[in-house]
């Protein structure tokens, strides 16, 4: 599928649809602008139709009525046909998950109301939504300096890879979506399509039914239009779950409340009234870490930025610089890693007990005998992107290799997670020696040096084209992610919240906290939106 | 390391008449066990572990590596895989962790499996081997080290031609790993670890280790080295899937020869992977090293580390039965019982302790007759387990007693036991009184049936006064059919005696 098969038309008429309405999505609603907008946006690649909706029951619960959007990697159960988790893949395009993954029951306990599966790089792999068997999904956001009759050359990248989500929600055809963030793919789109997109921290939310590319990394992230939207959604589906063994316990999300809110500003922050005191974030210490200074950023990038530290600080925010020197390791370390966890979770795609067989016909060696089969259902079934990833990560894991690549990149995870850990206040929860001595200096009136937050962008510049046909230079297309990656290295929670726009195209600044600081992330994200 | 060094100071002194390999060679064997649990669910899934049930029935969603599903760590197989390192007398590690060893293959559905290559759960321990064994000196094997992993599927060949059927029953089931040091020197040294192990194992609790269903499978490293050489200096070949005690005599017995074979003609041994051909007596090229696949291990980012504390394992301990070397003296000690017959109850699950229950207040000698013989005769023609037998403890119990008070006499008794393991629940008592068995003791009476069948024997009475002995069990055992088996031998004969010698002196 390509764009040129999308009617010019079609896409001009968007162009004359970009007003937001201030009035969050309804079911009906949603269906409304889905049939209007989907068809061009490409964002939704399957969705329940309103007979469908009209028979589901609607919990009643904080969610009643929300219509939500699921990425097609995170495992549905409903009576369509058509409702596949295919995660984008050829490999499993007709396949019907046989179970419902956690955190989609949890939103239905809630209320919410599934209105189908949305776009995405196969599997999570890519940052633009351009690998995809159903094309790719487009951004509801178009460049200011086109004139009508090139209208689909500045038609831009949504980000990926939850980048169906990301346009579903900015384009109000659901009120809120899930994503998969490995390296950024929920952050990056929220960012270049003008919305909320969270992070939370790794073992937040189950990934039992999250299909997966870096289990290490795998996170599923929640996108809206407000952040207490994303406060709600994430309030209903962040549980522990005995299925998933890395999903927090309950005994560690209790340890580590208690001390998220032993800071003596905690309090005030999770009051209502606080929104209406003049200094609402005064004895909150922003951290603006150096090395994300990158020469790749943009000026626009760089202005939102400034004004964003200028903004907290008007708020009552301490702003201090800090440094985790080795941030610029972390980008390769992310691809090694990723890349050599995908090589092993794609594995199982064999053709043997779900998802497209091929047979290899005369193809190949005989005696070479089932490794045939494997290795024709896996040409056909995965595409380039995916292939030439799932080749990267065996060959970093290959004997040879592993010394070189591996390991080194193993290390440099430990380093970076301790390197957050020495600038956040907070201590790691994981660490449960220096985390219950800071807690008791705390009782004691004592003030831990560090911050209790990170400033930095999202992505280094705005959504880029979407330009069909062009070969593109992957390892360019990698640095899209380099803002993003550490924090799923070290496993903190991290936000991306629209602050501004160049050309109309949305700029997204990224809010990062301690290990298991999600709450008051939150509440601090609150204020720093445009 | 220290303890090789120690080992090879000592060989010189041991003398080299027991080695399997002869003429200036010697050979070096390490041995790894694949054990599968006796756990009722999977290592990472709630499925039943009964692989031999209906093909494909009992299989959860990580069973079939479903796209999105998780493995889930099965406590139970942890503590079973504690047990065995603790009954090795080895350590469970404080931390643990597994990995993913990766290839492609129809019984392999995740595309890995599950192991522990790098920190695994046990360390340390040995199996000692000596005169029980049948050796004339004694030595330990060392365990390097016990890991816990998944069983692969079975793929089923054959059965429809031109296709491969995968059953995934046994997909995740628990298994542990033992791996040895390299201490072992003999065929016979190996097949007498691994009869130990087994019956280790059993008695613990922690595994069938049936070579023939493959619930124990056998892999052995062998190399071969020149006497006073480092023992380690040889190529090893890994002989793979070795299924009985037998099979790993001859297998190690001709792979040594084979690697002498070719080092004595000058050529080297190749590092590589064989198979043995019971048939012919010699191993096999299946894989050589060119062909060694990169399992490309990486720690399972889905399970978090194992953190194991010292009262848990303290726990474990405390709950592990008496160790068989251990139980082996005390039987001797405490009951003065044969080598044989402590042999026979060690070796069958849970007979020590129904034997013992039966001891305490008996005779510890004629129970350990009675079960060693009668009740295991009845096993051993039922193809049955003593756990498996509805005969208690109790009944048995009743039964010596009965017997012991003369209340029925041995032939009914053994005819009881076959009725309690056939299944039936009276007690001996009442089934004493539904027979109607009374122990015939007036000698008058017995006196009175012996003469009615002498005088309706004459020719067999005047036999046995000319001299014909074997007149008299004729004699004996008329009598006792006229006593319908109420009378005890002891008597009848007495008394028949007595009669024959009176006509004598008429």
């Amino acid at each position: 599928m390509s764009l040129s098969r999308i009617p010019r038309r079609l896409v001009h008429h968007r162009c004359c649809l970009t007003t937001h309405s201030n009035s969050p999505p309804t079911v009906d609603s949603a269906l409304e602008t889905i049939s209007q907008r989907n068809p061009s946006l490409n964002a939704f690649v399957t969705s329940r139709v309103p007979a469908e909706l009209a028979e589901t029951a609607v919990a009643d619960g904080p969610l009643k009525g929300w219509p939500v959007g699921i990425k097609a990697n995170i495992a549905t159960v409903s009576n369509s046909d058509t409702d596949v988790t295919s995660c984008g893949s050829h490999a499993l395009q007709s396949y019907k998950s046989p179970f419902q993954a956690t955190v989609v029951d949890a939103l239905e306990r809630a209320g919410a109301v599934v209105m189908g599966k949305t776009n995405m790089d196969e599997f999570g792999m890519g940052s633009k939504n351009t690998y995809s068997i159903y094309g790719p999904a487009r951004n509801p956001h178009t460049s200011e300096s086109q004139d009508k009759d090139s209208c689909q050359i500045y038609d831009c990248s949504p980000g990926g890879s939850s980048g169906g989500s990301a346009a579903a929600v900015a384009s109000n055809m659901c009120r809120a979506a899930l994503g998969s963030d490995t390296g950024g793919s929920v952050r990056l789109p929220a960012a270049w399509c003008g919305i909320v997109g969270f992070k939370p921290s790794y073992g937040r939310i189950s990934r039992y039914g999250l299909v997966p590319y870096g289990s290490s990394l795998d996170t599923v992230g929640i996108m809206a239009r407000s952040v207490q939207d994303v406060q709600q959604v994430f309030q209903a589906v962040s549980r522990p779950d005995t299925r998933d063994m890395t999903c927090m316990t309950e005994s560690l999300r209790s340890r580590i409340n208690t001390g998220s809110q032993s800071r003596p500003w905690a309090a005030r922050l999770l009051s209502q009234n606080n929104i209406e005191a003049e200094k609402p974030l005064a004895g909150i210490r922003i951290g603006i870490p150096r090395e994300c200074w990158v020469e790749e950023l943009s000026a626009s990038a760089l202005d939102a930025w400034k004004q964003g530290a200028e903004r907290l600080s008007a708020l009552g925010c301490e702003i201090v610089a800090v440094s985790l020197p080795h941030l610029p390791n972390a980008l390769p370390a992310y691809y090694t890693l990723a890349l050599a966890e995908a090589s092993s979770n794609l594995a199982r795609y064999d053709g043997v007990r779900y998802g497209l067989r091929k047979e290899p016909g005369n193809r190949g060696p005989k005696e070479l005998g089932a490794s045939r089969k494997y290795a024709e259902t896996r040409s056909q079934g995965l595409g380039a992107e995916v292939q030439r990833r799932i080749l990267l990560g065996t060959y970093v894991m290959s004997d040879a290799a592993c010394r070189h690549f591996y390991l080194p990149s193993q290390r440099i995870r430990r380093v970076i997670q301790t390197e957050f850990d020495s600038v956040f206040a907070l201590p790691n929860a994981l660490s449960s020696e220096a985390f219950e001595k800071t807690l008791l200096d705390w009782a004691s009136g004592g003030r831990s040096a560090g911050v209790d937050a990170l400033l930095f962008p999202t992505a280094t510049d705005t959504a880029p084209p979407l330009l069909e046909g062009r070969e593109e230079n992957t390892a360019a297309s990698y640095v899209n992610d380099v803002m993003t990656v550490p924090a799923n290295l070290a496993g903190i929670p991290a936000i991306s919240v629209p602050v501004g726009h160049k050309d109309r195209m949305p700029i997204g600044l990224q809010l990062a906290a301690q290990y298991g600081d999600d709450e008051l992330l939150l509440q601090i994200a609150r204020y720093l939106g445009a | 390391m220290r303890q090789l060094e120690k080992l090879l100071r000592r060989l010189p002194a041991r003398g080299f008449g027991y080695s399997t390999a002869s003429g200036g060679w010697r050979s070096t064997v390490g041995l790894e066990l694949h054990v599968q649990l006796l756990a009722k669910q999977k290592l990472f899934s709630a499925a039943s572990a009964k692989w031999n049930d209906g093909p494909n029935t009992n299989v959860y969603m990580v069973d079939a590596s479903i796209p999105g599903s998780l493995p889930r760590l099965n406590p139970h197989c942890v503590q079973l895989a504690a047990r065995a390192i603790l009954g090795l007398k080895g350590q469970v590690q404080p931390v643990s962790s597994f990995d993913r060893k990766h290839y492609f293959y129809l019984d392999q559905p995740l595309g890995y499996q599950i192991t522990q290559q790098f920190f695994p759960i046990g360390k340390g321990g040995f199996i000692e081997l000596g005169q029980a064994e049948g050796l004339g000196y004694s030595k330990k094997v060392h365990i390097h080290q016990l890991q816990l992993e998944q069983d692969t599927a079975k793929s089923i060949h054959d059965v429809y031609p031109g296709h491969v059927l995968a059953d995934l029953n046994r997909a995740g089931v628990g298994l542990i790993e033992i791996v040895t040091r390299p201490d072992i020197e003999t065929a016979e040294e190996a097949a007498q670890f691994v009869r130990k192990m087994q019956v280790l194992l059993r008695h613990i609790g922690v595994s069938n280790c049936n070579m023939e269903d493959g619930s124990m499978r056998c892999d052995v490293n062998v190399s071969v080295y020149r006497d006073g050489n480092d023992r380690l200096s040889g190529t090893r070949c890994e002989l793979k899937n070795l299924n009985s005690l037998k099979v790993i005599r001859s297998a190690i017995d001709a792979e040594v020869s084979r690697q002498v074979g070719l080092l004595t003609a000058g050529k080297e041994v190749e590092q590589e992977t064989r198979g043995f051909d019971a048939r012919s007596g010699t191993t096999f090229l299946t894989r050589s090293k060119e062909a060694a696949p990169d399992y490309r291990y990486m720690p399972d980012p889905d399970i978090p580390e194992v953190h194991i504390s010292r009262n848990w394992v303290e726990e474990v301990q405390r709950t592990l039965p008496e160790l068989p070397e251990m139980t082996r003296e005390r039987l001797k000690k405490q009951y003065n019982l044969t080598k044989e017959d402590i042999e026979t109850m060690i070796n069958e699950p849970g007979c020590v302790s129904f034997f013992e229950q039966l001891a305490t207040t008996r005779d510890p000698k004629r129970v350990a007759s009675w079960v060693t013989s009668e009740v295991f005769g009845q096993l051993s023609y039922r193809a049955q387990r003593l756990a498996d037998s509805p005969l208690t403890v109790a009944q048995l119990g009743e039964l010596l007693d009965s017997l012991a008070n003369n209340a029925i006499t041995s032939a009914q008794a053994k005819q009881l036991l076959i009725e309690f393991m056939d299944g039936e629940t009276r007690s001996t008592a009442e089934l004493i009184k539904a027979y109607g068995w009374k122990v015939l003791d007036d000698d008058s009476l017995i006196r009175q049936i012996a003469k009615d069948i002498l005088d309706k024997h004459p020719k067999e009475v005047s036999g046995y006064l000319k001299g014909q002995a074997r007149r008299l069990n004729f004699l004996i055992g008329k009598t006792m059919q006229a006593t319908k088996g109420q009378a005890r031998p002891q008597d009848v004969s007495r008394i028949v005696k007595e009669l024959l010698e009176s006509a004598s002196a008429d």
